[in-house]
């Protein structure tokens, strides 16, 4: 009985592995559209780590951009300075990207911070991070930033190897998040989005399912951005900026729905789509954002998954007053 | 119908739960009414509702001829209504002057001559002008509570059981000014625990148990009825 | 030492009257306002514009103040009703994206309209002598601002009616309702009080250095925390929190740098805002 009910969810995520994987063949070979599909599973990935953060565990982490950008920095930069490859300094910058979620959040909870505070000590900390790379300009070129093209790391510069390798990570991301769900973890997150204070009294370890949720997201952010800084043939600080990274995310779990399990993917299909859209405005693309955000925050958050549940209950309490 | 303000067949909910059913509640001008009750029974509930802090689902508040439920508390005060809750609600950390000119928000200009009133009736409120209210003792706390609604030149007072957590001393010294107030017209709505000071200030008393008006008549026939005896004043 | 005090204290002022209208807000009504860079810029853009435009340097400061402020009353009325209909958790957390995504219309709106534009209101006295030290007289120019910007602000809420409406409103909600004060009204004049003096931050930034359309992030951080570390409620924090981390930073960039220097600033604040999140000066006085 228990394997049938494990299965189902695996059948719904090898569907979507499926369809993602061929999606490449859709493109008709045009450049342009794989790079965007290549942005799209990296967009997916954050999420789903920013539903382990926010979603579930409803820490406000501002930092996602500088956390990704700190992970590339230090994969990049120890490539660059030992001659190492990227496979291997990749694990560090993913440790970096892991332990400082865990610390932040680890502090956060200990002294008891709410959303606010956690919400500026994470700007401050992006800030601190752009100021950073500008500051440390001989390693880090500053805002003219480094090429890593000849680095390392091929299978990430071609395509479409990059493309699948995205696709492995996302598929990775979304097993973990699973396990994670099925877990007495999971569990806990459930009790704790209800209620946090009745989720402590009932005997759950809310600091230590804050914190491994933030690590493990922190983690699987540093991954996203190691993996981008090799795609993309060059980082600066704004690949990694608040609007690049943090509120792209926001928004993408937001169309998706907030601690669902097909959000991240549905809400980055639907946030690579607006991108698309949005492309011939160029600098308006913020104010849009701006006011998706907005528009999402207030009416939609349970996001586009909850679109048909709501669409039918709708349509079933019409058919009741007409009939 | 003289009743000066009057509740009419309201019921009041906190979420889905009725917390007061098909209340109806007059005070004529210059009346004293205390509503008693047990704990639960909806008394704060009632005073909240015709303050304007909670709103009604069903029924009417009218005051002088104006409907107040719907109101915010804001209005209600302006309309002449001044509500002294159980929890006090003064600002902690201003004196004890602040607290007194705020209270006077409604109508600046009277300042003075309402705080000289205020003082008369509590001197010791006087005394502290520049204490911080946060740090005086419960009864000087009561006092200044009611000192502060007294501010704004009410026509009625509402109070919530005054009389909680205060020393006998200070309560009979608080019922005392209540009468002189009374007796200078102020129309007061009492909700009280300590049932005898309550029908002692009082004209009629209304019993409220689980949200339902369960008895009215004059404080004095309520005083003799061996129900009430035996429920609130614990006499056998 | 002493030209690197004064350009410290100089400096902190306008932290401070970066961060007041911050302080101001959250103390009122739990909403945060991430949008408040932006509408310092939108003080300092208004203010240029006009000067571009012919207008007297004092009356186009005026104007542009009271822009942002009006601005600030249009987001009062629209954008934040929801968040001030909700309460708790949920009020900070609607409050938080909706002034995010609010900063990101304004930010998006500006840097399309006027990309990579500097903006410096220029003062005809370029440095004056102060005591034997050369002090430019835009450093004297904002200071004075900001100083008497706290002035006006804290004689309002000490001394007038409805400056202690405010400070009740802030204690007690409820007995603020009882004595017949207006919270929500009361707090939409905050609101425009926070927008007027965040665009009074960016007339100032404008006439000290220069105003970039793009600062608008950078501005919000800093305003926050030294709102946070001032004491999220306390106006008198903001202003040590201001002019200390301000004197910091004007010690650390002659040592280490511009950058590290406000690295430095960074951490020192989040540090302080974990060690003692109630702030330096915990309660308004």
């Amino acid at each position: 009985m228990s394997a049938r009910r494990s299965r189902a969810p695996l059948a719904s995520l090898g569907a979507v592995a499926l369809v993602l994987a061929l999606l490449p063949l859709a493109t008709g070979g045009s450049a342009h559209y794989l790079r965007l599909l290549t942005l799209m599973l990296a967009h997916m990935a954050y999420a789903v780590a920013f539903n382990l953060i926010f979603g579930h565990t409803k820490q406000l982490f501002l930092c996602l951009g500088a956390l990704a950008g700190g992970s590339a920095y230090v994969s990049v930069v120890l490539a660059r300075e030992l001659h190492l490859s990227p496979w291997l300094t990749m694990p560090a910058g993913i440790l970096v990207a892991g332990a400082l979620g865990a610390l932040f959040s680890y502090v956060s909870v200990r002294r008891g911070l709410g959303t606010i505070f956690v919400g500026i000590v994470t700007l401050a900390f992006s800030l601190i991070f752009q100021n950073v790379i500008l500051g440390l300009r001989d390693l880090t070129n500053g805002e003219t930033g480094i090429v890593t093209r000849d680095l390392g790391a091929s299978v990430l510069q071609r395509a479409p190897s990059s493309y699948y390798a995205f696709l492995l990570l996302l598929v990775g991301a979304l097993l973990l998040y699973d396990a994670l769900m099925r877990s007495r973890l999971g569990a806990a997150f459930r009790a704790l989005s209800d209620d946090e204070l009745t989720a402590e009294l009932a005997g759950i370890d809310v600091a230590r399912c804050k914190v491994v949720a933030a690590g493990v997201g922190s983690a699987l952010v540093g991954a996203v951005g190691a993996l981008y800084a090799y795609y993309s043939g060059l980082i600066n600080p704004s690949v990694y900026s608040l609007v690049a990274v943090d509120i792209a995310v926001l928004i993408t779990l937001l169309l998706g729905g907030l601690g669902t399990r097909l959000g991240p993917v549905l809400g980055g299909a639907a946030f690579a789509i607006i991108e698309e859209l949005v492309r011939p405005f160029g600098q308006l693309n913020v104010l849009v954002y701006g006011a998706l955000l907005i528009v999402l925050f207030v009416a939609f958050r349970d996001g586009l998954v909850a679109v048909p549940g709501r669409a039918a209950a709708a349509l079933l309490a019409l058919r009741r007053a007409g009939g | 119908m003289s009743a000066v303000l009057r509740t009419e067949g309201i019921e009041v909910r906190y979420g889905e739960t009725s917390v007061l059913r098909d209340v109806t509640v007059e005070v004529e001008r210059g009346e004293a009414v205390s509503v008693i009750g047990p704990n639960g029974a909806g008394k704060t509930t009632l005073l909240k509702t015709i303050a304007g802090v909670l709103r009604p689902r069903h029924g009417r508040v009218v005051y002088d001829g104006v409907r107040l439920d719907g109101r915010p508390a804001h209005r209600v005060v302006r309309l002449g209504i001044a509500y002294v809750p159980a929890e006090k609600e003064l600002f902690p950390q201003m004196t004890v002057l602040e607290n007194l000119q705020l209270g006077a928000y409604v109508n600046p200009t009277a300042t003075d001559e309402h705080l000289a009133f205020v003082f008369g009736l509590f001197p010791r409120l006087r005394e502290r002008t520049g204490q911080l209210a946060g740090t005086m003792s419960g009864g000087e706390q009561q006092m200044l509570a009611i000192g502060r609604a007294m501010m704004a030149g009410p026509k009625v007072l509402m109070l919530d059981e005054p009389s909680t957590g205060l020393a006998p001393k200070l309560v009979a010294e608080m019922y005392e000014q209540l009468s002189r107030l009374k007796a200078a017209g102020l129309t007061i709505l009492l909700a009280e625990q300590q049932v005898p000071l309550a029908l002692a200030l009082t004209d009629r008393t209304y019993v409220l148990e689980n949200g339902a008006i369960r008895l009215a008549g004059p404080s004095r026939d309520l005083l003799g009825d061996p129900e009430i005896k035996r429920a609130y004043l614990g006499l056998a | 030492m002493i030209p690197i005090l004064i350009d410290g204290v100089v400096q902190g002022l306008q932290l401070s009257l970066l961060a007041v209208g911050i302080t101001l807000i959250y103390g009122l009504g739990g909403v945060l306002n991430l949008a408040h860079g932006q509408l310092a810029i939108v003080g300092g853009v208004a203010t240029a514009l006009l000067i571009g435009g012919g207008v007297n340097v004092v009356a186009a400061c005026v104007l542009g103040v009271l822009g942002a402020g009006l601005f600030a009353l249009v987001v009062d009325r629209s954008l934040l009703v929801p968040a001030y209909r909700a309460h708790g958790e949920e009020r900070l957390l609607l409050g938080l994206v909706l002034t995010l995504g609010l900063s990101l219309l304004i930010d998006g709106y500006l840097n399309y309209q006027f990309p990579n534009t500097a903006l410096t209101l220029r003062l005809p006295v370029p440095s004056v002598n102060l005591g034997g030290f050369r002090v430019r007289s835009a450093s004297i120019g904002t200071s004075l601002i900001a100083i008497l910007a706290f002035l006006v602000l804290l004689g309002f809420l000490r001394r007038t009616l409805v400056g202690k409406a405010v400070r009740s409103i802030i204690q007690n909600e409820v007995g603020a309702e009882l004595c017949g004060i207006d919270a929500t009204r009361t707090r939409t004049l905050i609101l425009v009080l926070s927008g007027m003096l965040a665009g009074l931050a960016g007339v100032a930034q404008g006439l000290f250095s220069s105003l970039g359309t793009e600062m608008g992030v950078e501005f919000t951080i800093l305003g926050l925390i030294v709102a946070v570390v001032g004491g999220v409620r306390s106006i008198n924090g903001t202003l040590a929190a201001g002019v200390l981390l301000g004197i910091v930073n004007a010690f650390a960039s002659y040592y280490v740098g511009t950058y590290l220097a406000f690295i430095i600033l960074l951490l020192a604040a989040m540090i302080t805002i974990l060690v003692r999140p109630s702030g330096l000066l915990a309660y308004w006085t």
